[in-house]
């Protein structure tokens, strides 16, 4: 007992001051679509489908990349003949639509060379982060505080998704100290934390988690399959795919998995505390 | 060589000529179905071989043909053997093995559910892959089975759990949602008071058909897949991988490479077996030893970070190496912490084994014994917590491991101290090859890090790849078709051959200690479900 005691004391408080200002070698992939040609390499080389390239019109083309479905394994960076895809550094990426992940450029396309010349972005579909962000403060409008009560569900999950849920509790972020909780059950829960695939043999159990959970029940999407199916698709024999395809998904944190921090953010995100950014806007 | 091959084929009572050594390691006999019980006893009695697989594919076209594999493995030979059998279509059904060896039960009722072959006097051809609402005939790996075919659900008789019957007894269910952050799955204990009478499992909620999405994706993007089958083993199941598809092409990986995914295996394998022994404290209450080992572990997967740009190490395996080298900085920074980290360590095992409390809980607490884990076939980390000397490293060597010098610790006890003493021996072995890797790591620049691979897998080919990962042994067998495209991905992930253990060994506990006992093991859901 004592040597526990002595050993609680010497090793001090292990929690970091700021644990959103460490930042990654590697976020997320970001596309300089001033450099682009419209190639399709960086198509081809992602393995999720997290970057399509599609004909928009005759001699016209589209470039799209989904951080719903990016896995971050740098098959795009490496893979463009003209380095127009870096690395950012953010990892704090959330969002309230899957919409809000993507972003899609147009092209003109020389009909001789087949290199296309960026014309655009794209003006997005849906509404925008802070409308979204209003939109949720109202639902949760005083009913949270500044208090989560979070649950979290394997819906399908690798297990790397709560490897890393499980980090944000160690004592260097301490999820704790900003007011969220994770508890053992459902009816408790302001939050279902949820993570994918969702499978065929999980989504009643999924669908019955969330019926058990009180109003407002704020549902969040964690990881690339959470977010998007992932590499296992959607609609598949056996996975239903992203979070969404079974229930309405309030906040996404994507990543694969998403570090400790990013999913820190989500969750401040989805009490309303911070906003969600992505690094598209 | 010859020598083994002469030894496998009398043991086997079948000609020299029938049993090939495919490729280094790997032995293969082709069969009658018909013969594979008899196989394997031999396989079991004359050359002490386990069952490491047992697995079907699909090879109507061209060949008009299924074909069962049983995957056994031979430690006194350092080879694998590989017995295939050819099934007829008209006929889909093949002899069972697993009323002699339990370790086939789950494997040949695997093959049932997804490819239809039915597994003659098998003592219990119940489902297990496939939940109670799905049709009948639903064979997904079957080639002529789309992988976006939506399967009707139908209703079906709940999972026929075992009765218990008798005063005061009753059933407690738990799962598959549960209450910490965990991979879910359902639990069904059959309780007198608190101690437990049988325990029953219900697995497959996280079926994502992984199998199948290989035989969908690029060869060269199965690796990331790999590095999802199981998220706490992404280094072992990438490698198992990256090997079968190396063994496929013929292609030497360079030294550097080999030495530096020592590395990777063996982080994976302390950064793991830290956060297990934390999480058995947590289950006994006892917090201060839990954070110590969680802020370890956090300490372990921040190095692996800065070296691999990764936390979990995704991404640093490339078929033929490694992706980028690490930095001679880096390195350094790995040793620093090392240091910091083995004393540590040191201390917190230290904390846990003085306190009586904690003892109290895990001696005798969850006992596999030696006879249970031989019968069924259990193999890793769990094995050898139970006195079975397994190891791959040691008894199949794969990248770097034949030239290191390391002990293979293993426990009599069978509970939960004695897992807990196997990993924290295991990490102190890991450290001792992680130092040894570094002091003598080949010279080499970015060049000599991948070995440069073929535009296209050959045609008709399949290899066996292999790793002792942290929980134990990973295989992947992998099959091309006539256009050199993945036909059939196997992976066997340890957890899958282990479950069967808890069910032994949680009869006899309380239902307070089960967390404990589970923990203790830790398999994996995801990998067992794929």
């Amino acid at each position: 007992m004592l040597r526990t005691i002595v050993k609680s004391l010497r090793t001090g408080v292990l929690t970091e001051a700021h644990p959103f200002e460490t930042q990654p070698s590697f976020g997320f992939p970001v596309i300089d679509f001033s450099r682009c040609v419209a190639c399709d390499e960086c198509a081809r080389s992602c393995p999720t489908g997290a970057i399509q390239t599609a004909a928009s019109g005759p001699g016209r083309k589209t470039v799209t990349l989904s951080y719903a479905a990016c896995i971050q394994c740098r098959e795009c960076v490496s893979g463009c003949p003209e380095q127009a895809v870096g690395v950012s550094h953010d990892v704090e990426v959330a969002a309230y639509t899957r919409q809000q992940l993507a972003r899609t450029a147009s092209f003109d396309v020389d009909a001789a060379t087949g290199r296309g010349t960026f014309v655009h972005v794209d003006a997005h579909t849906g509404p925008g982060l802070h409308e979204s962000a209003d939109r949720l403060r109202e639902r949760i409008r005083g009913r949270l505080g500044r208090s989560l009560h979070v649950r979290q569900v394997d819906a399908g999950s690798c297990n790397g998704c709560e490897l890393e849920i499980a980090a944000t509790t160690n004592p260097l972020y301490d999820l704790e100290r900003f007011g969220v909780h994770l508890v053992a059950s459902p009816r408790h829960a302001d939050v279902l934390l949820v993570t994918g695939p969702v499978t065929r043999n999980m989504e009643i159990a999924l669908r019955r988690t969330y019926d058990a959970a009180p109003e407002p029940r704020i549902v969040v999407a964690v990881g690339a399959c959470g977010c998007s199916g992932g590499l296992f698709g959607e609609a598949t024999y056996a996975a239903v795919g992203g979070v969404d395809r079974v229930l309405p998904v309030d906040v996404y944190i994507p990543g694969c998995p998403p570090r400790p921090q990013a999913i820190l953010n989500g969750l401040l995100v989805a009490m309303g505390i911070r906003e969600a950014r992505s690094v598209h806007n | 060589m010859t020598s083994v091959i002469s030894t496998v084929s009398t043991a086997l009572g079948v000609a020299d000529w029938a049993v090939r050594e495919s490729r280094a390691g790997e032995l293969t006999l082709e069969a009658e179905a018909s013969a594979l019980p008899a196989l394997a006893d031999r396989v079991v009695l004359g050359l002490d071989g386990r069952l490491m697989s047992l697995f079907a594919s699909d090879e109507r076209h061209p060949a008009g043909r299924f074909v069962v594999h049983h995957v056994w493995s031979l430690p006194r030979h350092r080879s694998f053997l590989h017995i295939s059998a050819p099934i007829d279509p008209a006929t889909p059904s093949y002899p069972s093995i697993a009323a002699k060896y339990p370790a086939a039960n789950w494997f040949e009722r695997e093959v049932m559910d997804l490819f239809g072959l039915v597994p003659e006097g098998h003592p219990n051809p119940a489902r297990v892959a496939l939940h109670d609402d799905w049709p009948d005939g639903a064979w997904a790996l079957r080639k002529d089975f789309p992988d976006d075919r939506v399967v009707p659900r139908v209703h079906g008789e709940s999972h026929p759990f075992r009765p218990v019957t008798g005063e005061g007894v009753f059933q407690v269910p738990v799962g598959p949602v549960h209450a910490g952050i965990i991979e879910p799955g359902h639990f069904r204990f059959g309780v007198a008071g608190e101690p437990i009478l049988y325990l029953q499992l219900r697995l497959f909620y996280v079926h994502k058909g992984t199998e199948k999405r290989f035989e969908r994706l690029p060869w060269r993007h199965g690796i990331f897949l790999a590095e999802s089958i199981s998220g706490d083993t992404s280094v072992g199941h990438a490698l198992a991988y990256a090997h079968a598809i190396e063994r496929l092409v013929n292609v030497e990986v360079p030294p550097r490479a080999r030495a530096l995914r020592v590395v990777l295996l063996e982080l994976e394998r302390m950064y793991n077996h830290t956060a297990d022994i934390g999480g058995v404290a947590t289950d006994v209450a006892f917090t201060v030893a839990a954070s110590r080992a969680q802020a370890l572990r956090e300490g372990l997967v921040r190095v692996q970070d800065e070296l691999f740009g990764t936390r979990l190490m995704r991404g640093a395996i490339a078929l033929g190496g490694l992706k980028r080298d690490v930095l001679p900085e880096g390195y350094d920074a790995l040793r620093r912490y090392l240091d910091t980290f083995e004393k540590a360590f040191d201390d917190l095992v230290t904390l846990l084994i003085d306190a009586g409390s904690f003892t109290d809980r895990v001696d005798g607490t969850g006992i596999l014994t030696l006879q249970v884990a031989r019968d069924l076939g259990i193999v890793g980390m769990a094995a050898r917590a139970s006195g079975v000397d397994t190891d791959f490293r040691r008894d199949h060597p794969h990248d770097a491991y034949e030239g290191l010098r390391f002990e293979v610790p293993v426990e009599a006890g069978g509970d939960v101290r004695a897992r807990l003493m196997v990993r924290a021996r295991e990490v102190e072995q890991s450290l001792s090859i992680v130092r040894q890797v570094l002091d003598a790591m080949p010279a080499g620049s970015d060049a000599s890090l991948t070995a440069p691979l073929p535009r296209q897998l050959p045609a008709r080919a399949s290899a066996l790849g292999w790793v002792e990962a942290w929980r134990g042994p990973c295989t992947h067998w992998v099959a091309t078709d006539e256009r050199g495209e993945i036909a059939r991905v196997k992976i066997t992930d340890p957890s899958f051959l282990n479950w069967p253990g808890i069910i032994q060994a949680a009869p006899g506990n309380i239902i307070p200690d089960f967390p404990v006992i589970n923990k203790s093991f830790n398999f994996s859901y995801s990998g067992n479900d794929r």
